[in-house]
């Protein structure tokens, strides 16, 4: 444990018999959320920080998202176009299979200054997503998309076309829709210099302009790196949201985080704040006191951040398939998340959270199990016993010894490499751990595949959509390839292609599910990395906070805060 | 002298130009742009999503190329956009360098008026029970961390007894509530923690310094000649005494105030401080060049110009030296 963090703990301490007495409970007049991360821009278009996005789902509603539950619901649009309501057409042009697709949005969507949302804005934020002048961050939503017609008669109505027909085409969360009638006069001024556009941005320079909003909130102050001010949005047509004022602001030590939530100077820390240690520390506090727990609770919600340790498959070591089921069997990742995550953090067998359809559990489970680890570590070559090396184990007088790395400084991390590295001394593997900077990580070593043999980081996966970018051995970074792509280990199964590569174009999703169950056991079986566990969202709410939930997936808990009330 | 100020004046200029080259340079050799890290974690950022944001930024130019284009628009006093915000720089960074004045400033202050006296009366009652007892003091604050004694001091007057924010720069949503007094007043309340947590540390080690250098300059032969000729003891301690003991300190301060915008990145941080220090540290981190270029401008600038000052002092103070 780092000398911060001991320290922490010893405040912490101090701090539970010095706690301020009878601090009043929020009411629903103003909450203050408190967040270790700054925002950046508040145009989604461009913006890249979680943070930007914890704010725009207060104040901006997408076509459709992902609920709670990790069901797709609209919210701008009245319907979820499918093949059987008739809305989605697959079309043939020019031999490739291309679908048009109708949407229709709410009557009642309007802007906060009551402009109605229509298929304008929507033509008007695909055109902004697709300029290459404009600096979008996540361009796949837009790029998708071929053309996009709203109708001639209904404003409220409008056509999307794509280039491919692929079953994916209603996963538009990302897609952030831009008031045209705002935005469309700035763009048009600016589209032809680079960059200019997102630094124009009514979003940038006015952001608490009326229009701006298509939510329940919109905002009333906006000091960067300090805090934003929300106000209820006159103009919102959806439940009406409990709370008159909403207050987040940036505290980015995370110590001072929760101080300023026991001074009562926040109510609540969101998602986007304390450390899961922290997190744990504080649920620990509250079981010993019945005050503290009184006023505040502290969630754990299984994330779409998966931790796992890549393989470098080139290794001629790791590329034997016996060596690497071995180490899977010699490790004990129910121990390491019992004793690191007092099990609050789930062990994983695949890459796929539990709440996803496509979610499969008859893979392979590689139980800890060090006689079988030794015999298939012997099978392998690797013999233990030799006079030079009677700890590790050798196979023609070559040490069976590895490197691991991953982000220096991340003590979770670094006590999992340690963990990982005993364990694995128990069956005669050596493991030297050589960790750098998380830019050199991120930045160098997994894109270019410097790694020699192992590299520990999270990858990120998101509701229903195939790892292809992870995967696929199309996406094996290489000189040739410019290093694009994210499967650094450099995994090839041909089978797992060829599901990869026809999913995406399977309508019914029965047999897609079965299809990824398949591409999960593979996975399983062919163990191109190691899956550690899932990653857990935490947060601390007063208790009085009803309406509130985690949904673990990137579509945070403030897309529902008019469900949130104070009671 | 005149001279002089105007040959470090001309030297300042040519070495800010090649140390902000190599600045530049040197944050352009970082590997992992903050975009790959980001498209790291992000399914949907493909390669060439990837390739197309760098060369909107133009991070697909060489690094001298970016350079001279950086060093051709401050020229035109343009200080560009910063890359994380997409505002521009001046807009960021000009409130936020106002605030780190004011908290650097009045910490350096405060210290300058606290330690400097404290470091003479230690100095001439040395060995003393006031002596043990403030070296004790001082020696805790130079060993103290600033992010523990920060925690310490939040956890006292704002959690524990609720008189300071815990945090922040000023009351969210006062600006049209309070007159330009209550404004003051309010903008001090969130001063004072962290004023005290940047003094106090300050204070330590400006005392000590301070009661070093009298307790080596009161041994010398001329102090003893001093009291010889029968000056007053206060003359002899402020004329003589502290007068040559300031030489050195005054390196000492002039380099405390020479960080006055360059911000106090922990106590910021702990604080969550609108200054300098955390959005310069960001910055560097973000390669968002715009915004770390300008702020090394200024920080260079201030540390040059009061070695300047600190030179001009020595010539003030001890007239052994003279600059041709």
């Amino acid at each position: 444990m780092s000398l911060q963090i001991r320290t922490v703990y010893v405040i912490l301490a101090f701090m539970i018999g010095f706690g301020p007495e009878g601090l009043a409970a929020p009411n629903n007049k103003q909450l203050n959320i408190g967040t270790g991360q700054e925002f950046d821009t508040l145009n989604q278009l461009v913006s890249s920080a979680s943070a930007s996005h914890y704010l725009a789902h207060m104040t901006n509603r997408s076509l459709i998202v992902p609920n709670a539950d990790w069901k797709w619901e609209c919210q701008l649009c009245v319907e979820i176009p499918t093949l059987q309501n008739g809305m989605v057409k697959t079309i043939e042009e020019g031999g490739q299979k291309k679908m048009v697709v109708s949407w229709k949005i709410k009557p009642e969507a309007v802007w906060s200054d009551g402009t109605p949302v229509t298929g304008k804005d929507i033509q008007f934020s695909w055109e902004v997503g697709t300029d290459l002048k404009v600096s979008v961050g996540e361009r796949d939503y837009y790029d998708r998309i071929e053309s996009i017609t709203p109708d001639p008669i209904d404003p409220k109505a409008f056509s999307m076309k794509y280039k491919k027909a692929r079953y994916d085409y209603y996963q538009l969360s990302s897609f952030f829709v831009l008031p045209s009638h705002i935005e469309g006069p700035i763009y048009n001024k600016h589209k032809a210099q680079l960059g200019a556009y997102e630094k124009n941005s009514a979003f940038v320079v006015d952001p608490t302009r009326l229009g701006l909003s298509n939510g329940p909130y919109m905002y009333k102050e906006v000091k960067l790196g300090s805090h934003v001010t929300l106000v209820k949005n006159p103009k919102w047509y959806g439940k009406a949201a409990a709370i008159e004022t909403v207050i987040v602001k940036v505290i980015p030590n995370t110590q001072t985080l929760e101080a300023n939530l026991v001074s009562g100077t926040i109510d609540m820390i969101g998602e986007l704040g304390l450390t899961f240690d922290q997190a744990i520390a504080l649920d620990k506090r509250l079981k010993k006191q019945p005050e503290l727990a009184k006023k505040y609770k502290v969630g754990f919600e299984e994330s779409l951040i998966y931790e796992h340790v890549e393989l470098n498959l080139d290794n001629p070591i790791l590329a034997d398939l016996r060596v690497r089921k071995a180490l899977m069997h010699a490790l004990d990742r129910q121990k390491l998340v019992d004793a690191l995550f007092e099990g609050k953090q789930k062990v994983t067998h695949t890459h796929v959270h539990p709440r996803d359809v496509y979610f499969s559990d008859a893979v392979t489970k590689y139980e800890p199990n060090l006689a079988k680890a030794a015999s298939l570590l012997d099978e392998a070559g690797w013999k233990l016993g030799s006079p030079g090396s009677p700890v590790y184990r050798e196979k023609d007088g070559k040490r069976l010894s590895l490197t691991i790395m991953t982000t220096a400084g991340n003590k979770t991390r670094e006590l999992v490499e340690v963990f990982i590295q005993e364990q694995f001394k128990k069956v005669g593997v050596e493991l030297n751990i050589n960790n750098v900077p998380p830019r050199v990580l991120f930045g160098e070593t997994t894109p270019k595949r410097q790694f020699t043999g192992l590299a520990m980081f999270a990858q990120t996966s998101t509701p229903e959509n195939p790892p292809i970018s992870t995967m696929h051995s199309s996406q094996i970074p290489s000189k040739e390839n410019g290093y694009g792509g994210q499967n650094y280990g450099g995994w090839r199964n041909k089978r797992n292609d060829e599901i990869l590569d026809t999913v995406f174009t399977e309508f019914d999703l029965e047999k897609r599910k079965v299809l990824m169950a398949e591409q999960q056991r593979i996975y399983s079986d062919d163990v191109p990395h190691f899956p550690l566990y899932m990653r857990a969202d935490v947060s601390v709410v007063p208790t009085n906070l009803k309406g509130y939930r985690m949904t673990g997936h990137l579509t945070q808990s403030t897309h529902w805060i008019q469900d949130w009330k104070l009671e | 002298m005149a001279a002089f100020i105007a040959r470090r004046l001309i030297q300042t200029v040519i070495l800010i130009l090649l140390l902000s080259f190599a600045s530049y340079w040197m944050m352009g050799l970082m590997p992992g742009d903050p975009l790959d890290v980001a498209c790291q974690a992000n399914p949907h950022c493909t390669p060439e999503n990837l390739e197309q944001m760098k060369k909107n930024l133009g991070l697909d130019q060489p690094i001298h190329v970016r350079y001279f284009q950086w060093l051709g628009d401050l020229m035109r006093g343009d200080l560009g956009y910063s890359r994380t915000y997409r505002l521009p720089v001046t807009e960021i960074l000009g409130p936020r360098l106002v605030n780190t004045l004011y908290l650097s400033g009045i910490s350096l202050l405060l210290s300058l008026i606290i330690a400097i006296p404290l470091g003479v009366y230690t100095s001439l009652r040395q060995n003393s029970k006031i002596d043990y007892t403030l070296n004790m003091f001082a020696f805790a604050g130079i060993s103290v961390p600033s992010f523990w004694l920060a925690l310490m001091l939040i956890i006292t007057f704002a959690v524990k007894l609720n008189w300071l924010p815990a945090s922040g720069t000023e009351t969210i949503g006062g600006d049209g509530m309070m007159n330009s007094f209550e404004i003051a007043l309010d903008r001090i309340r969130y001063l004072i923690l962290p004023v005290t947590t940047l003094s106090l540390l300050t204070i330590a080690s400006w005392v000590r310094y301070t009661r070093a250098k009298m307790l080596e300059t009161m041994r010398n032969d001329y102090i003893r000649t001093a009291r010889a000729k029968g000056l007053s003891e206060s003359r002899v301690i402020y004329r003589h005494g502290l007068r040559n003991a300031l030489i050195p300190v005054v390196t000492v301060v002039a380099l405390g105030f020479s960080g006055l915008f360059s911000g106090a990145v922990i106590t910021e941080t702990v604080f969550a401080y609108q200054g300098a220090g955390k959005l310069i540290f960001d910055s560097i981190f973000a390669n968002d060049y715009n915004v770390a270029m300008c702020s090394f401008i200024v920080t260079s600038l201030c540390v040059m110009l009061m070695n300047l000052v600190a030179d001009v002092l020595y010539a003030y103070l001890d007239p052994r030296i003279s600059y041709h």
